[in-house]
């Protein structure tokens, strides 16, 4: 997953991630527990997370 | 009447039912899985923590939301807070929010009184900020302080960036309504309220439905896109803000669109605490305006434990965002934590910010521009639209019974 510069740290995506995947510290980012769902995507308020095709 | 509502955060939701009670047929389109936008719970490792608002009604029971929840049959406990709020002065030493008079000379005391009165009744000119308010009549460290503490846990703004006159309108809400209160069960009790409201009045709310135009027709709104599909309306409602609304259609008003566009967001950061005793004790603001950047720390399980797992409290500070380093600005934070609890055990769960696009406010107190657009039948509500002297969601509910007004809804 790719997270944008538009991201502001809300953290829902962390929330909403099934597999602990995603560190919030003023902005989100994927660790290595992170398996592509893409689940995070559809959670973010502003769009800030791209699958990487 | 038809009425399509774009967002079902609280402003959206609380027009819904507002409009369904009132006979309208109304659609919400939610882009987010969820509804209650940046007011409702995020399920935490067994926390409910918040997705944007602390678990709080600035004015509690008796406050504008409150009054709005109940027009409309939506059933909310609110535990209004007790102590209300508490104030840490520089010595460590807690005092009632209430009694920070006594902190000032007796001459300057009887000062407060008398300026304060004059002020309410004659407002200031409105590009004075607060703090140059503060500072034509005092001079003094704690009030200074003080107003950055409570003008950043309640605004997410420095007193200097508050415009005097929103603030002493705020004063006078604070007077007529009083205190804060805890919603049972937290923000989701009051969105989660107000969609079974509007769906029993008949209303729909759509998830993971996202509008992609706004239909214009001889500058009237007459319907939206979702999905490529056309959706007929005699009135748009919008819920996000006056900005992102106008690139949903095209605007032509330059006027209009530069007034926008000047608005700025507010922005904080919310730093999430775990803890197995209670650092503060009761559910009141904990305000600290001797910190470096905390302006305030409330504990939400002291009025409802079931915001966390058993045996732990739920505790969330708050900060306005100062600088452009926004990690060093939690680093601060969490080093002003550390010094407010010295050898208590506590976890940081999750540290959330909020600034452009996904902001405290999207127009900054004082800085709100209405609920009208250049169009006609397409009005904006949320904390983008805010009514006067509303702190928060007292501000987006007096901004709906704004836009309620104008469309003859009472």
């Amino acid at each position: 997953m790719k997270v944008s510069k538009e991201c502001v740290g809300c953290g829902q995506c962390a929330a909403y991630c099934a597999f602990d995947a995603i560190i919030i510290f003023g902005r989100a980012a994927m660790n290595e527990n992170c398996t592509g769902c893409g689940e995070c995507v559809k959670y973010c308020p502003i769009s800030a997370i791209m699958e990487i095709i | 009447m038809k009425t399509v509502i774009i967002g079902a955060g609280l402003g959206g939701l609380l027009a819904g039912a507002k409009l369904t009670k009132a006979g309208y047929d109304v659609e919400i389109f939610e882009r987010l899985p969820f509804i209650g936008g940046r007011f409702t719970n995020l399920p935490y490792k067994g926390f409910k923590l918040s997705t944007g608002a602390l678990h709080m009604i600035p004015h509690g029971s008796r406050g504008p939301l409150a009054q709005m929840l109940r027009e409309v049959g939506a059933h909310v406990t609110i535990i209004d807070s007790n102590p209300m709020a508490v104030i840490r002065k520089s010595n460590d030493e807690i005092i009632a929010f209430h009694d920070f008079r006594n902190e000032l000379s007796l001459t300057e005391q009887v000062k407060l009184g008398t300026v304060l009165a004059y002020s309410l009744k004659f407002k200031p000119r409105s590009d004075l900020s607060f703090r140059d308010w503060v500072l034509k009549y005092f001079d003094d460290e704690f009030l200074f302080k003080l107003a950055d503490s409570f003008c950043g846990w309640s605004l997410s703004l420095k007193a200097k960036d508050v415009p005097a006159r929103e603030m002493l309108e705020i004063i006078d809400n604070m007077y007529l309504y009083k205190g804060s209160g805890i919603p049972l069960g937290g923000c989701s009790a009051v969105t989660d309220a107000l969609s079974g409201i509007i769906r029993s009045n008949g209303g729909r709310i759509h998830t993971q439905s996202y509008v992609e135009r706004i239909i214009i027709d001889n500058d009237v709104a007459t319907g939206v896109i979702v999905g490529k599909k056309t959706i007929d309306a005699d009135i748009v409602i919008s819920d996000i803000g006056h900005f992102e609304t106008s690139r949903l259609y095209e605007c032509m008003d330059l006027e209009y669109l530069n007034k926008i566009s000047n608005v700025k967001p507010s922005k904080g950061i919310k730093i999430c605490l775990s803890s197995d005793e209670p650092l503060i004790g009761h559910s009141g603001v904990f305000f600290t305006p001797y910190a470096q950047r905390i302006n305030g720390i409330n504990e939400v399980t002291n009025a409802d434990p079931s915001l966390a797992p058993p045996g732990k409290h739920l505790v969330m500070s708050h900060q306005a965002i100062i600088t452009d380093d926004l990690e060093a600005e939690i680093n601060l934070g969490l080093l002003d934590i550390a010094q407010l609890f010295p050898g208590k055990k506590y976890e940081a769960l999750l540290i959330q910010s909020y600034s452009n696009g996904w902001p405290v406010n999207r127009a900054s107190s004082g800085s709100d521009n209405g609920n009208r657009t250049p169009v006609e039948n397409l009005y904006i509500v949320g904390d983008g639209a805010k009514g006067k002297g509303g702190i928060e969601v007292e501000g987006v509910a007096l901004g709906v019974r704004n836009a309620m007004a104008q469309i003859g809804v009472s």
